[in-house]
């Protein structure tokens, strides 16, 4: 009972700020940050804690997994395209998941971030099952890897645009792999609105950068 | 009749989850069952076992949605007061810093590999 009341009020809220979002087109209304504070504020009211709410609406984070799955769709259709542009893929996400651990590590050092938040932030620019994951075998918290993922795509999601942009990025390809490299799914979102090809692109990069992540955690937990 | 397909594609969906599942559990690898899934709905199409239309709209409405997704764990951040302090101001900020420069240098990699990419093929 309590988990589908959970579910239908965190699915209209979600349209309800989806719908805002859209009307205003601020960022500060992006539904990622808008709904959750609509809801905190709604079970601060209702006296329900944030581990009931999150248990009751346990079957949306669950469809994750079955989204993780459904990326195999767009792979599946664009192959062509993936087996033309493999090397730029492939360079440029190998580039891109170097300097976003490299860069987090360091700049982690120099706020004197606590070795615990180090390890559950690396992997924040990835998408979120794997970068628990990943957390988990570096020793991080997976719970507090989600919330550093779910910041990344929010900023991310308000300064890709704005990077594309200063840099004059023109190519699909580069806007498509720095949106999905830098914002995982919610970077792949944005694409959507550049268009078809950024999208595709931006998905891939998703993907790619979930794996070769996966890999640099597994050669951090053999090396140190 | 497009939302009972839509719902009937997802539920087939998770047939790759499970396998997924099946798969890490014969695999000892940090990869999770959703990742595993991924692959054997990728080799499952390539292969021609499924059709494309069994899966595609019910996948194109995951995607769509992904943000639905997230918030339950977005709700979760209350739990660490640490967030709402100076500390996490400074994280924010890294985050903000770090993602940029992440974004910046992918595009960048991927610009100058295309452009080069170009000039050869003329």
């Amino acid at each position: 009972m309590i988990i589908v009341l959970f579910t239908i009020v965190t699915y209209l809220i979600y349209v309800l700020s989806k719908k805002f979002y859209k009307k205003l087109n601020l960022a500060i209304f992006h539904p990622l940050l808008l709904a959750p504070i609509l809801l905190i504020a709604l079970i601060t009211i209702m006296h329900v804690s944030a581990n009931e709410y999150m248990e009751g609406s346990k079957f949306l984070s669950h469809m994750l997994g079955p989204a993780t799955v459904a990326f195999a769709v767009p792979i599946y259709k664009n192959l062509s395209i993936i087996k033309k542009y493999i090397g730029t893929i492939v360079i440029s996400i190998t580039t891109g998941t170097l300097v976003a651990m490299i860069s987090t590590f360091l700049l982690s050092k120099l706020i004197h971030l606590s070795d615990d938040f180090i390890v559950s932030i690396l992997p924040r620019s990835i998408t979120t099952p794997i970068a628990m994951e990943v957390s988990k075998e570096i020793g991080g918290l997976p719970t507090l890897t989600t919330v550093f993922v779910i910041i990344t795509g929010i900023v991310g999601g308000i300064v890709g645009p704005k990077v594309i942009k200063w840099l004059s990025i023109k190519t699909p390809i580069a806007k498509g792999l720095a949106l999905g490299m830098g914002a995982h799914g919610v970077g792949t979102n944005k694409a959507l609105e550049y268009g078809k090809q950024e999208s595709v692109f931006s998905s891939l990069a998703m993907i790619f950068a979930a794996l070769f992540t996966l890999v640099w955690g597994a050669l951090i937990t053999t090396f140190i | 009749m497009k939302i009972i397909k839509v719902i009937l594609q997802i539920c087939f969906l998770h047939v790759f989850l499970i396998l997924g599942a099946v798969l890490k559990y014969f695999i000892p690898l940090p990869i999770p069952a959703s990742m595993f899934g991924l692959f054997v709905l990728f080799v499952a199409l390539c292969c021609n076992v499924i059709k494309l239309e069994w899966v595609d709209q019910g996948a194109k409405w995951l995607m769509a949605e992904l943000l639905l997704f997230f918030i339950p764990s977005a709700v979760g951040i209350i739990n660490y007061q640490e967030i709402f302090s100076l500390q996490g101001l400074a994280i924010v900020f890294l985050i903000v810093i770090s993602t940029m420069i992440v974004m910046g240098i992918t595009a960048l990699t991927a610009e100058k590999i295309s452009a080069k990419k170009k000039g050869e093929s003329h």
